[in-house]
């Protein structure tokens, strides 16, 4: 086990790698100069020609690579072009905003999905799960961005409840206050989550129950309840660990939909503007952490679910 | 939106090929059975007729402007949804939409899957190596956010409808390639896989005759359930002013333009993001329907 | 079974159509709506002195002086990029950035005519090059440092000369715009400074009040360096407290303000992208000032008895450009064709309702020198077909229209973009669409002429002075086209040049308004542009918000402000 997990660990390496070179060329394949695009239309020639260079933008490409690659094994990131911050600490800010909002959607999702999903599989095909696996799709189907803003609509324009955006009350620093914050987008954000999670738990509880070794349990008379949840209810869960890491390695790279509609400094919000301005150190770094933290995730996954279900057998 | 959405199990055993068409058989008849796959296939046809009909069906030109018209409600005469912010006829820019939608959702996903399947099968079948070098590749592609990855796409390429296509495309290929690679991976170990080996039948024999028909389940079921997906993030990106083009008329920038008027004007967003919606629903009902009918193990 | 299936389908019906309903549903007013509108922003004012805006931002202090305290929450439309003043080059770090600082000379409410600022009083030479500013004595920095001539070459330094120490601690757009006719700077005595020009140019002193002439501690930047651009520290009325990026910027009041200190205690700058989002903020009361408001929901917000509306004519004006490189574009009566072809009232009216006004000539009615004594172009489509004709195009001719998606200054480019194309197929010209976002439009639009691959594009620009040349010279003299300046379309008229140049040189006023009114009749007669519309300046706050006035470059005053119970 500690050889598979040491062998994943170092094969992460070269997919990081590949990752922000990959998004490095293809923003340098897009047209747009970051020196223009951070100093505006008013800029002379001069002193676009002097970002650049300062910038580095002047060096063939590779080499910008490199440096890049060089810096950020000692530690410094770089400066972003476009805000003129130091991008580490800037994108760690976002990125633990983010995380907020994924560990609330994630919670949401999980409480209502899990038991959504069982009660779905223990009543196949009578009402009960026509109707709420109904309901639980229609979340899933509606564009995201377009729920949002309804939400923000009802809940707090009209309703008056709850904040409209943001992550906080100006200058206030509480943390009642973010969470009344994260409660609008983060349901937004659980609607499809709670899909995904109910759904595969419903299929993987159906699996389950149809086992040999359930009717068995059955046909010995044991209480219906205590069969479900004592034999059922675990092994169905396994598969479900592997969505729910999914989808928390997911939010941790930001919605970025949501983060328009509600203005949340989250990740995604910022590596989509560092994309459009070409702003090449955030972004290269922005997605180098949460590419990193998203292989963690599926890694953590993966090993949970080796680690519970002796059954799977891993190659190589 | 995310891939995880997809990640759901479908176990297939394998069979001779033979042994499929019986198999087909059965599963249409379990579908047939699950009235909301039922319900959903016809309204999903309902929509293509309609779609492939739009030059007869369309009451006006789809792009044509009517400033004094604009953000007329439903009901008006001659403007049986209403219209737009520059006066154009919703319920043209509806169906012609739908077109459009569809088109995209739909060459997104073959494109997708063509070069999922092909990266899957070569991955699954041939093994060590070349395994772990295009699962290295997709693990890179996997780890991009979708949604990034598809706007820096489009940013490079230039906005527009194919570029929006082809970068959705792109994003949803790992998905597809690993369907086809696990079911490959545990189809290659099975018995009749393993006889026609010794036998000596050639490579692209067993791939083509043996392996792929009984991938094709979970992929047509993976493919239904991509459809929305696809047409969603194309949506996602109209939203950010990355897909179609004006004056084309498509759902999600219809949607995109109609949020500056949900105060006032609510139509202009409730149409098309219904649209979307009841598409979208009616193939998660269709797909969940294929799924429950191609796994025997799931009947009650 | 059959039941159970037609439950779940009314159920599901039902939720849409509870969606659909709900929202719709508007509060009714609290009482009978009285409008706070102001009159809309009509034809010539007088020189550059705007307008007074509305009742509510002209009234008085109610007996008793103007309340103390309370917290103006302004909603902006993205988060700024830099509080350093002099590294700005977006709208919304100039608006959160303006209170901490003062200029060396200052723009008058409302106008762009210059008053004393840190500079009390000045000296231009004989010869029109060299400029000496007595400074303002005793003041302080918000850090307590004190303000004076060697600030004043520091700062200036800074910017200009690349062996400055400091010239590194950031970018700085508008250095070469506004200094970059300035030979030296010296320091004659404590309190005095001298600028010397390379050559006479009129609009100087106009720069010594734009926003690269505002004054930033010297210790502050030798203490931050690059980081500066997050602790700035200035003079002005407002002290900058923190910067949480992408939530908020604070600043609060600085009770030792030479000019008397501010009424408020503290200004917040919120970043909120979507405009509806803002709006639903300042409706529910997260923010209490707004800006670039959706134009379909300002009549909705005029009357809502909860909210002033502020408006005034801006200093901006909006146009599709031609590349006069290409055929058959260097044809002047192809570009009058298409501008009687074009339907901008239309526009103007319907897709911008009120939020601009309709424009036919470059220049922005509030700049001095407007006339409108010039050659207009009126929809109608018949001439346009009648000059195609004549110029050989009686069947149009196809081209190319490159539109941004958004970007500053631009309205609702998508929207008033497809109207054009609209308008000018249906007399012929057919012009294909493409969107670029706006970091990519810039890069491809502003290039020299080799390089143009667009037949039309959307452009817009707002003036940072007030002075014509700004607008004139800059955007269309033949010696501008890019990279030296903005004449991104090569317009190239000599009969206008050489009056252009006279205008920029000459230092007496009433000369240079007849030179630049010949300079507007000549541009009218050999269209550079279709030229839509001048948007107008609108903010929506709170009514309890009192004694506010917009400034036609842009920025907020909150200083004189203050908040009624």
């Amino acid at each position: 086990m500690t050889r598979y997990v040491a062998r994943r660990v170092l094969s992460l390496i070269p997919v990081l790698l590949g990752v922000t070179l990959l998004v490095f060329l293809v923003m340098k394949l897009a047209p747009g100069d970051p020196a223009q695009i951070m100093l505006g239309p008013k800029a002379t020639e001069t002193s676009l020609a002097q970002l650049r260079h300062e910038l580095g933008l002047d060096q063939p490409i590779a080499v910008q690579y490199a440096r890049w690659l060089g810096h950020v094994v000692q530690g410094d990131w770089g400066r972003s072009i476009q805000l003129k911050r130091e991008v580490l600490p800037f994108i760690l800010d976002r990125y633990r905003n983010s995380a907020y909002l994924m560990i609330l959607a994630v919670l949401l999702a999980c409480s209502v999905g899990i038991p959504t999903g069982i009660i779905s599989a223990i009543r196949q095909y009578k009402l009960d799960d026509r109707v709420v696996m109904v309901i639980v799709l229609m979340g899933f189907s509606m564009p995201i961005f377009w729920l949002g803003i309804i939400m923000q609509i009802v809940f707090a324009l009209k309703l008056g409840i709850l904040p409209v955006s943001g992550m906080q009350s100006p200058g206030q620093t509480g943390l009642p206050d973010q969470i009344l914050h994260l409660i609008l987008p983060a349901v937004a954000l659980a609607t499809g989550a709670t899909a995904i999670i109910a759904r595969m738990t419903r299929s993987s509880m159906l699996e389950v129950i149809h086992q040999d070794y359930i009717r068995t349990a059955r046909a010995k008379g044991l209480d219906e309840r205590l069969t479900i949840s004592r034999h059922a209810l675990k092994n169905a869960l396994i598969p479900v660990i592997t969505v729910v890491g999914l989808q928390v390695g997911y939010l941790l790279g930001g919605d970025i939909l949501i983060e328009i509609v509600f203005s949340y400094p989250g990740i995604g919000l910022t590596m989509v503007n560092g994309i459009l301005a070409r702003d090449f150190p955030l972004v290269q770094g922005a997605i180098l952490l949460v590419a990193s933290s998203y292989v963690l995730v599926n890694l953590a996954v993966d090993v949970a679910y080796a680690y519970l279900d002796p059954r799977i057998h891993y190659e190589h | 939106m995310s891939q995880a959405a997809k990640a759901t199990p479908v176990v297939q055993r394998g069979s001779p090929a033979q042994a499929g068409r019986s198999q087909t058989r059965d599963a249409l008849r379990r579908l047939r059975r699950d009235y909301m796959a039922v319900a959903a296939t016809l309204f999903l046809v309902l929509v293509a007729l309609v779609s492939i009909l739009a030059p007869l069906l369309a009451p006006r030109d789809p792009i044509e402007t009517n400033l004094s018209q604009r953000l007329v409600p439903i009901g008006t005469p001659g403007y049986p949804l209403g219209a737009d912010e520059l006066g154009r006829d919703i319920l043209s820019r509806l169906i012609w939409g739908g077109r459009i939608s569809l088109l995209v959702g739909f060459s997104a996903v073959m494109v997708a899957m063509t070069l999922g399947v092909i990266i899957g099968l070569l991955a699954g079948y041939f093994g060590r190596w070349a395994d772990s070098l295009i699962m290295r590749f997709i693990d890179i592609l996997l780890a991009f956010p979708a949604i990034l990855l598809a706007i820096t796409i489009v940013a490079s390429l230039g906005p527009g409808l194919r570029n929006a296509m082809l970068a959705v495309a792109i994003v949803g290929i790992p998905y597809y390639a690993r369907i086809v690679r696990g079911n490959v991976l545990s189809l290659r170990e099975q018995e009749f896989v393993q006889a026609a080996r010794v036998i000596g039948a050639p490579d692209a024999r067993i791939i083509f005759r043996h392996i792929l028909p009984n991938t094709l389940a979970p992929l047509i079921v993976a493919a239904t359930l991509d459809v929305g997906w696809m047409i969603m993030a194309a949506a996602g990106l109209s939203f950010l002013g990355l897909g179609a083009q004006p004056p084309t008329a498509e759902w999600g920038v219809m949607l995109s333009t109609g949020r500056q008027f949900i105060r006032n004007a609510l139509h202009l967003s409730i149409l098309p993001g219904s649209a979307i919606f009841l598409v979208v629903l009616a193939l998660n009902f269709l797909g969940d329907g294929l799924r429950d009918a191609l796994d025997p193990r799931l009947r009650e | 079974m059959l039941k159970g299936k037609l439950l779940m389908a009314v159920m599901v019906l039902a939720a849409l159509v509870a969606t659909a309903c709900a929202p719709a549903a508007t509060p009714a007013p609290i009482q009978a709506p009285a409008p706070t509108q102001a009159p809309p922003a009509t034809e010539v004012p007088a020189a550059t002195e705007a307008p007074a805006a509305t009742e509510a931002a002209t009234e008085a202090a109610t007996a008793g002086g103007p309340r103390e305290g309370g917290t103006i929450i302004v909603g902006l439309q993205a988060e700024p990029t830099t509080l350093d003043s002099q590294q700005i080059s977006d709208y919304n770090s100039h608006r959160a950035a303006y209170g901490i600082y003062d200029m060396l000379l200052r723009f008058k409410d409302e106008s762009t005519e210059v008053e004393p600022g840190l500079a009390e009083s000045w000296e231009i030479s004989d010869d029109g090059l060299a400029y000496t500013l007595h400074l303002r004595q005793g003041i302080k920095f918000h850090d307590g440092t004190d303000f004076n001539a060697e600030v004043v070459k520091f700062n200036l330094e800074r910017q200009i000369d690349p062996n400055h120490p400091y010239h590194d601690t950031g970018e700085f757009p508008y250095a070469e715009f506004t200094w970059g006719m300035v030979d030296k700077v010296e320091v004659v005595d404590d309190y005095t400074v001298k600028i010397t020009l390379k050559e006479r140019f009129a609009p100087f002193l106009n720069h010594l009040a734009m926003h690269p002439a505002a004054m930033a501690s010297p210790e502050a930047i030798k203490k931050y360096g690059r980081d500066y651009s997050s602790h700035p520290v200035g003079t002005g009325p407002f002290k900058f407290v923190s910067w949480t990026p992408g939530v908020e910027v604070v600043l609060e009041k600085n009770p030792d303000y030479w000019r008397g200190a501010p009424h408020v205690d503290r200004v917040i700058y919120r970043p909120i992208i979507e405009d509806q989002s803002r709006l639903t903020e300042l409706e529910a009361g997260g923010v209490n000032f707004i800006v670039n408001i959706p134009p379909d929901d300002l009549p909705r917000l005029k009357e809502d008895t909860r909210f002033t509306v502020v408006e005034q004519p801006g200093m901006h004006t909006w146009w599709v450009a031609f590349n006069h490189t290409k055929p058959p574009f260097n044809d002047v009566r192809v570009r009058q064709a298409m501008n009687y072809a074009v339907n901008k009232k239309a526009i103007v009216d319907n897709l911008l309702k009120g939020t601009g006004t309709l424009a036919i000539n470059p220049l922005p009615p509030v700049v001095w020198s407007y006339t409108d004594d010039i050659q207009r172009y009126d929809y109608n489509p018949e001439k346009a077909k009648q000059l195609l004709a004549e110029a050989g195009y009686p069947d149009g001719f196809t081209c190319s229209f490159w539109v941004p998606e958004s970007g500053s200054g631009m309205q609702q480019p998508v929207a008033m973009g497809t109207a054009i194309q609209a308008d000018l197929k249906a007399v012929g010209v057919d012009c294909q669409i493409q969107t670029f976002e706006w970091g990519s439009y810039l890069d491809k639009v502003i290039v020299p002429p080799d390089k143009a691959e667009f037949d039309l594009f959307e452009m817009s620009w707002i003036g940072d002075n007030g002075d014509p040349d700004n607008h004139l010279y800059i955007l269309l003299s033949g010696e501008q086209w890019p990279p030296a300046g903005y004449d991104m379309g090569f317009y190239k008229n000599d009969k206008l040049d050489p009056i252009l140049k006279e205008a920029r040189t000459t230092l007496d006023r009433a000369k240079r308004t007849e030179l630049y009114q010949q300079a507007q009749k000549l541009i009218a007669e050999d269209p550079p542009w279709i030229i839509v519309d001048h948007e107008t300046q609108i903010v929506v706050m709170d009514k309890k918000i009192k004694g506010f006035k917009l400034h036609p470059t842009g920025p907020f005053r909150f200083e004189n402000v203050w908040i009624e119970e």
